[in-house]
């Protein structure tokens, strides 16, 4: 049963991912992504790692979505985008993403119900044991993770600076 | 973590620290001057936090780092690079009407990744320096964005770095999911443990060399190289060719080293390959070039190549060699960007052949000292780049690598032409009235800099004993 279930999972996975490639339209790209992270969270679930399984939904089809999503939605603003976003959430658009999000959505169900216990060689471990693990002896990790996020930041701050028209020293005055 | 944890990672915590007072600085006093002392200060204190380490070393810092000889003298000489890329950047960039501070805030950001990689011995130390260096390099490679080929270079590098640190990853997985270790000494121990190497873990290599490969800029990873030297400005080139590269070579030969690469015959070819290929390929396309950092592009292809002939030697003179061409390699890539960068005016790159032509009847010093840094990339005696190709043969000869041998010294005469057809264009007698394009700028710190840059190269290629005897010292801890 438990293969069963993950193969619908992968397989919903790999679909949708297809289907993020081939899309012309960034924002339909966008909704089949948070379809195929949610298939990878279930996956995740069914191995027995529930807390990386809440993180990937959290953070990733989560925050970093919706972030990409209202990204896209404010670079076109006015009343083009409103007819833009009419265009875009038209029914067969959603359907096929909402229905695999349905089978997806059925698959956790039905594995709570059951209570679904990871094959005993699996070792579950708890958040407790993240934390502990993160801020003990994987601290250098983390701190270089800071590092990494001040690197991005830095980088974007000056590329995403909006070009203003200098002029070189010499002409100045 | 230790007192002495934190003594023995005192270069690194430096420069950590020096990056987030950096970015105070410059959000609460924006001075091009300012900042760039600032960062000079930060470099000269990471390296004097180098000398409290020594005396602990070898100092694991379980599971992710270690300190040793070895990650100590790379330490040393990726801070001592990156000092000298620092002092020949100021009048580079003061002469551009870019906003100039936060170069330096990415530049110190970009040196602790290499650091990392360096002292790393953990995948996830390794990924996390990868990608420090990674992401601050897609800013400092655009980072002129007034130029025309900044956003190209940016982009290319961006996406090609992004897609092989997905190769780069997927690989860990693999070899994660057989060996159930992360460690390299992990690792090492669960493949001599399995006996044989398993076509999964075959294929994890496989596909940490593609993202490794791309930072090393070989054959066929090496598409980016010109490129990206092309659009980015000087100094990042000088930062891409020496430190990003040799602290990727510094990580594959720890990781080589740890699970004892050398017994499994499969990956020794696929790096022979890929190090036959590179110097093919690096020194063929340079031939035609006209464009200076292009061909200084193809010519580090070519280099990495031949340093991966002394890293498949299989013996303890190879390690030696390839220690000591790094060195080399760092100062006469440095020296030649250095020559570049004092040549260009405000208004553009002294990039073309036409640019140096009759060079050394109008500015005899600069020519005097690319023609030297020329000939030590060409492997000329007298040079650092000879002792350290020399080295390089004795370790093929050491080891039996007569194929290897043959390659590298077809692809030395190869690579001499177009280093002499430039040296040739330099003293060529200009014709009369005719005018240059580029009024070089020719500051002076940039001109002491590359003096000191000659003189070590001059030192390391007639008196290498010195140096030689250190990196013996600080080999023999790693066989």
């Amino acid at each position: 049963m438990m293969g069963l279930t993950f193969y619908i999972a992968a397989a919903i996975a790999v679909i949708a991912t297809v289907m993020v490639i081939t899309r012309y339209n960034i924002m339909h790209a966008l909704l089949y992504l948070v379809v195929s992270l949610l298939a990878v969270a279930v996956v995740l679930y069914l191995y027995g790692a529930p807390f990386i399984a809440a993180l990937e939904v959290i953070v990733y089809a989560g925050a970093i979505m919706v972030l990409l999503i209202f990204f896209v939605m404010m670079l076109n603003l006015g009343k083009e985008s409103a007819i833009q976003e009419q265009q875009w959430l038209k029914p067969r658009i959603w359907i096929f993403p909402s229905l695999l999000c349905l089978v997806l959505l059925g698959e956790l169900v039905f594995l709570i119900s059951q209570n679904h216990q990871p094959p005993s060689a699996i070792k579950v471990v708890d958040p407790k044991a993240v934390g502990m693990a993160l801020f003990g002896p994987y601290m250098a990790a983390v701190e270089l993770t800071g590092i990494l996020l001040m690197a991005g930041i830095v980088g974007a701050y000056h590329l995403g600076r909006q070009k203003e028209k200098t002029l070189h020293r010499f002409l100045e005055n | 973590m230790s007192f002495v944890d934190f003594l023995s990672l005192g270069p690194l915590i430096t420069l950590c620290a020096a990056s987030v007072i950096a970015m105070l600085l410059v959000a609460i006093w924006r001075n091009h001057r300012i900042v760039y002392s600032f960062a000079i200060i930060a470099f000269l204190m990471s390296m004097t936090a180098v000398i409290p380490a020594i005396i602990y070393i070898p100092h694991p810092v379980p599971p992710l780092l270690v300190i040793d000889e070895f990650s100590l003298f790379n330490t040393g000489l990726i801070l001592t690079a990156g000092l000298i890329i620092l002092l020949l950047s100021f009048n580079y960039f003061e002469e551009r009407e870019e906003r100039k501070e936060e170069y330096y805030l990415l530049l110190i950001l970009a040196t602790i990744g290499a650091l990392v990689l360096v002292v790393s011995r953990h995948f996830m130390s390794l990924f996390l320096g990868l990608e420090i260096l990674s992401i601050s390099l897609y800013g400092l490679i655009a980072y002129l964005r007034a130029r025309a080929r900044s956003d190209e270079a940016g982009i290319k590098y961006l996406m090609l770095a992004a897609l092989s640190s997905a190769f780069l990853l997927f690989g860990m997985a693999l070899v994660y999911a057989f060996t159930g270790h992360m460690d390299f000494p992990g690792i090492g121990a669960a493949l001599r443990q399995a006996g044989y190497l398993p076509v999964s873990v075959m294929a994890g290599f496989g596909m940490m060399l593609i993202g490794v490969g791309f930072k090393l800029g070989v054959v066929p990873f090496h598409m980016w190289a010109p490129d990206v030297y092309e659009g980015a400005p000087l100094p990042v080139a000088a930062f891409i060719a020496t430190i990003s590269k040799g602290a990727m070579l510094v990580l594959l030969i720890r990781f080589y080293q740890d699970i004892q690469g050398n017994n499994y015959p499969m990956l020794w070819w696929m790096v022979a390959i890929i190090a036959v290929a590179s110097m093919f390929a690096g020194n063929w396309l340079a031939l035609t070039q006209q464009n200076i950092k292009r061909i200084l592009a193809y010519s580090s292809i070519a280099h990495m190549g031949y340093i991966l002939v002394a890293f498949l030697s299989g013996v303890q003179t190879g390690l030696e060699a390839l220690a000591f061409y790094l060195v080399a390699y760092f100062i006469t890539s440095i020296g030649a960007f250095g020559v570049v960068i004092v040549m260009s005016s405000s208004l553009q790159d002294a990039e073309t052949m036409a640019d140096y032509k009759g060079l050394f009847w109008r500015y005899p010093w600069v020519a005097t000292v690319f023609t030297a840094m020329l000939l030590s990339l060409a492997g000329i005696p007298l040079t650092a780049g000879f002792i350290g190709k020399f080295y390089v043969v004795m370790a093929g000869v050491n080891g039996h690598q007569w194929f290897l041998l043959f390659m590298l010294a077809i692809n030395s005469v190869i690579g001499l032409y177009y280093y002499i057809r430039l040296v040739a264009t330099m003293f060529a007698v200009p014709a009369p009235g005719q005018q240059t394009t580029v009024v070089p700028a020719l500051p002076i710190a940039g001109n002491i800099t590359l003096g000191i840059l000659t003189v070590l190269l001059i030192g390391l290629g007639v008196y290498p004993t010195a140096m030689m005897q250190l990196i013996q010292q600080m080999m023999r801890i790693l066989s």
